[in-house]
């Protein structure tokens, strides 16, 4: 497994976490997958995720000071895939 | 999730960043911590300890069918700031706004400046507020903004969708809010009068608040008033207008 899938599979976890509704067991999770039309995260949400996150992978990875260079509808708009990008961005 | 118990219910909060204490509350129903988390905090955060937290009934703190009154809604804040020792920077947005200015009338030693934006005073004649609740919780999403409403719709049907219409529901029609909100009096110019610490007042020019901006810097003595391109929802809709001002206020 290399490093990115396995970022994938730790954020998938994270978000299976945060919606913690059934369906989200069999969906699938991928880069492609957007926050907004598939996942249909709430704003609140995403700040749980954000924390799940900063949780899972460490101070190492500033969500927040990340989230604040993007406009509200940037945020919104986000893949899975950019997630990942930035944590792997971040390790490297 | 950080969650702390203020008056027997379970509030949902988030600290960032470090330095002089902040404290941001949000407006009622379609407001939560993510009003301010995901526009001013973070670079408040860079030089402030920015507290946000969710009102009770809103985003992920606990549901209760009473207690949207000004009086409760202060308490809850005051329980939550309890541990915060030196006085504080209070902004809000909408009722979180009147909120932060009941709280200064009652803990003025805890206040050390106030960011009052788009206040509803009096606050039983909030017209966008009271318009917006006639409307059904179907057809509220129609009533907000433009830029809102992709916040929260998606196609019909959708999980964004039902989870915001489950909270409307709740709020509207199963809880206390909307009698609470219409029970609240207005504050007396003695009263306003009364704040001693520095206020920033901030309204939308397309605001049907904005003549309030004008109310509090006559009759607050250390108040400025600004306004800002944009109608209630400013930190929506002019998010880094706002953030510059609130964040230059702060460190100036």
């Amino acid at each position: 497994m290399n490093d990115q899938n396995e970022i994938l599979s730790r954020v998938a976890d994270a978000i299976r976490r945060v919606i913690g509704e059934e369906w989200i067991h069999d969906e699938t999770i991928d880069m492609g997958t957007s926050f907004a039309n598939d996942l249909e995260l709430e704003s609140i949400e995403f700040v749980a995720l954000a924390e799940e996150l900063q949780n899972v992978f460490g101070e190492k990875v500033d969500f927040v000071s990340w989230l604040s260079t993007m406009e509200l509808d940037a945020i919104i708009g986000l893949s899975v895939g950019d997630v990942v990008e930035f944590i792997t961005s971040c390790h490297s | 999730m950080p969650l702390v118990v203020a008056n027997d219910v379970e509030h949902h909060v988030q600290v960032l960043g470090q330095g002089p204490p902040v404290v941001m509350a949000h407006g009622l129903i379609t407001g939560s911590l993510a009003t301010w988390f995901y526009t001013t905090a973070p670079a408040l955060a860079e030089t402030h300890q920015v507290m946000l937290y969710d009102l009770r009934g809103h985003g992920r703190s606990g549901r209760t069918s009473t207690g949207y009154d000004t009086a409760t809604l202060v308490n809850d804040l005051a329980a939550l700031t309890q541990s915060i020792a030196e006085p504080m920077t209070l902004v809000g947005h909408s009722y979180g706004a009147l909120i932060a200015l009941k709280y200064a009338l009652q803990y003025p030693a805890k206040v050390a400046r106030l960011v009052l934006v788009e206040t509803p005073l009096p606050p039983s004649q909030m017209n966008e507020f009271t318009q917006f609740l006639q409307q059904t919780p179907e057809t509220m999403i129609d009533a907000l903004p433009a830029g809102m409403q992709s916040l929260f719709r998606s196609q019909q049907g959708s999980r964004r969708t039902r989870r915001l219409l489950e909270s409307l529901q709740f709020l509207i029609t199963e809880s206390s809010l909307v009698s609470d909100l219409m029970a609240e009096t207005d504050l007396t110019n003695e009263e306003l009068a009364s704040i001693q610490c520095d206020v920033l007042a901030i309204h939308g020019t397309k605001s049907t608040l904005r003549s309030v901006g004008t109310r509090l810097a006559n009759h607050i003595d250390h108040c400025s008033a600004v306004e800002l391109p944009g109608g209630h929802y400013l930190p929506m809709e002019a998010t880094q207008d706002l953030t510059d001002a609130i964040v230059g206020y702060c460190c100036g």
